[in-house]
């Protein structure tokens, strides 16, 4: 009997779907135009479990030079997946044309192999690893502002800083460069008004998006099984009972590399000062520059309302910026990433000496009472 | 206070113990990276539909004593049917060429494989992969995901040796050798985050230094209370005391910290706070520095 009601009753309307990403097929006459992914900003980075191992290695080995690497992955619904990521081979000289187009051609290479293998190929940023937190430098910024151009969303930089890693904290960050800063940096022009006009200053270059880690049942199921601890009749207090046994490293009491830290402040610190030296100078013979040719067209005035008053035909006011040479006014994007260097070295500082006196105060805490 | 070794060589769980030891250039033991492990997983992950089990090449480096250190993997195709095996070799060399560029000590070591069943195509592999990086001997990394039932994940490491009367390709026999997971300790702190966003974690990430320091604290406390109980047990009479255990809990307890007073310690102290103070100034400096720069002129 209620079946029979239940059947008469017209099927109920499914509620209206919301306006989110479509999963039809796009014809492949349309799939340039329409570009529904592209739409959604980015709001989040996923990582996966792979992707920080390997990150992690390759920084470790590749000590000295700086490791960088490319990241693939997949944008989805706002959220941009990385699954997988290859390091690249580290170029001795930058300029080299026979180098640069080696890493392209080595990158061609691996995207095609991973490719067969049903890797994900498409590349979604790249990352770069550091040491004591600062990595505003030169080729970072250059390299994100060609990547944002070219690839859909703009990709995004992971940095993964080693000496945090060594300590404890393995901490991943994702960087975009910010809408000011892309928009200066098209336009090449960092002199003191385009900076006041954007608002512009070292902690707004770059927007941090936040990141998640995930990883696959397989790779947890896995990791569960290494450190699950087992069981023994004889428990052993020297051999650790598990594979992954919990490591207790951060609690050590160490110096925790405050002397190189404060030599890299003090070496930043010294560039800065030879840097805004430098722009000093420069603002200096602007303003020489600027009073001379102000004054010769002073002078030419008073020569022609001179001639005039007696008669003579007025001399010609010539073009001034021929003959006197104001320079340009020097970029000030280095004074601004050398400022953003101090102050990251500076909090990585600030971060190692506060968990450093929580520890020493706790280990001398008992002394006291 | 412990000191923290450098490396840590731990043991998996093997289960079938005991190895040969030959002498000659025959790997005696293997140190897998986790790395290596991770995207073996993956491959495994990615496989398609008609690949029961996936197989790739091993990179890594080989001590004089016999030690094979894999410190990396990569996919290689290769397609098995009832009548034959099929790898493809020139991917393989493809791939060893991008990866050698990056890292020019790792070189082949051997070959693994998911699922631990070990047959003639096996054999074939093990055969084709010692061609290729003769004179040493291939090592066969046997990785257990662990997803069919009753089968425990795990890794096992094999070397295969010639039996039977005609030497041919396929009559080997696999000899088990000790395999064990090794990482520096700087990059335990990564395995760390794993494991916890694997268990379900919902602390914030990414997360400061004090959330770490105050997550080792709470288990170290957690532990002493577990110790606390066990000890009080042992005095009431409930629990017979272990003497091992006595002891042992006698030598960790035992260290004073009253010479921490004099010396040292209290200038260190000092100067981390000074520190601390500096790294602040310095960056309220940057701040107000950067913004004089957009006053000025307008």
């Amino acid at each position: 009997m209620a079946a029979a009601i239940a059947a008469s009753l017209p099927a109920p309307q499914s509620a209206p779907t919301p306006a989110g990403p479509t999963y039809e097929a796009i014809p492949a006459s349309m799939s340039k135009v329409i570009d529904i992914e592209a739409d959604i900003p980015l709001a989040c980075v996923q990582l996966d479990g792979m992707v920080v191992s390997k990150i992690i290695k390759h920084a470790r080995e590749a000590h000295g030079t700086s490791a960088h690497g490319v990241l693939l992955g997949l944008d989805l619904d706002g959220t941009l997946e990385i699954s997988n990521s290859f390091p690249l081979p580290h170029h001795i000289n930058d300029d080299d044309d026979k180098s640069v187009k080696g890493v392209a051609r080595y990158q061609a290479s691996m995207l095609r192999s991973l490719k067969e293998v049903q890797a994900d190929d498409s590349v979604v940023g790249f990352y770069q690893a550091m040491a004591l937190g600062s990595f505003y430098n030169q080729t970072l910024v250059e390299t994100q502002a060609i990547q944002q151009e070219k690839l859909r969303h703009g990709g995004v930089v992971i940095v993964h800083d080693i000496s945090r890693t060594a300590r404890g904290n393995a901490a991943f960050r994702a960087f975009r460069l910010t809408k000011a800063f892309l928009d200066a940096y098209k336009r090449n022009n960092f002199s003191t008004e385009s900076l006041i006009n954007h608002r512009m200053t070292f902690s707004s270059i770059l927007e941090e998006i936040p990141i998640r880690i995930r990883t696959s049942p397989l790779l947890g199921a896995f990791l569960d099984t290494l450190s699950a601890p087992s069981v023994s009749a004889e428990p052993s207090f020297t051999k650790p009972s598990s594979a992954l046994p919990p490591s207790f490293s951060v609690l050590n009491l160490g110096t925790n590399n405050v002397s190189k830290n404060l030599e890299q402040i003090i070496e930043a610190m010294d560039a800065y000062k030879t840097e805004e030296g430098n722009l000093a100078y420069m603002q200096r013979q602007i303003a020489r520059e600027k009073g001379k040719a102000d004054a010769y067209v002073a002078k030419r005035k008073d020569d022609n309302a001179a001639r005039i008053a007696q008669g003579l035909a007025p001399l010609p006011e010539e073009d001034v910026s021929r003959l006197f040479k104001i320079p340009v006014e020097p970029s000030r994007l280095d004074s601004m990433l050398l400022l953003g260097r101090i102050d990251a070295y500076s909090k990585t500082l600030e971060e190692t000496s506060s968990t450093a006196l929580v520890k020493m105060y706790a280990s001398r805490g008992s002394a006291v009472v | 206070m412990p000191l923290v070794p450098e490396t840590s060589a731990l043991t998996i769980q093997n289960g079938s113990p005991g190895f040969l030891s030959t002498p000659g250039r025959t790997p005696t033991s293997v140190t897998v990276h986790p790395v290596a492990l991770f995207t073996i997983l993956d491959h495994y992950l990615r496989r398609t539909e008609s690949q029961d089990r996936v197989i790739g090449t091993l990179l890594g480096t080989r001590s004089d004593t016999g030690e094979i250190e894999v410190r990396s993997a990569f996919a290689v195709l290769h397609s098995e049917t009832a009548e034959q095996v099929a790898v493809d070799m020139e991917y393989h060399h493809t791939m060893y060429e991008l990866h050698h560029k990056v890292n020019p000590k790792e070189v082949i070591v051997g070959w693994y494989s998911t699922g631990s069943n070990l047959n003639t195509y096996s054999a074939l592999i093990q055969n084709f992969y010692s061609q290729e990086i003769a004179p040493h001997q291939a090592v066969h990394l046997a990785l257990n995901t662990g997803v069919e039932e009753g089968q425990q994940s795990g890794v096992k490491a094999y070397v295969s040796s010639p039996i039977g009367v005609t030497p041919k390709p396929e009559n080997a026999v696999f000899l088990p050798i000790p395999c064990e997971l090794q990482f520096k300790e700087t990059e335990r702190s990564g395995l760390d985050l794993l494991s916890s966003v694997s268990n379900g974690s919902t602390d914030a990430y990414p997360a400061t230094d004090l959330d770490i320091l105050e997550r080792s604290l709470q288990s170290v406390s957690d532990m002493l209370d577990r110790v606390l109980s066990y000890v009080r047990q042992v005095l009431v009479g409930e629990v017979k005391g272990n003497a091992a255990v006595g002891r042992y809990l006698m030598n960790t307890f035992g260290a004073s910290t009253d010479e921490l007073e004099k010396g040292a310690f209290n200038t260190s102290l000092q100067d981390t706070l000074m520190v601390s103070y500096l790294a602040n100034l310095v960056r309220s400096q940057a701040e107000v520095s950067t913004r004089l720069a957009l006053a000025t002129a307008s």
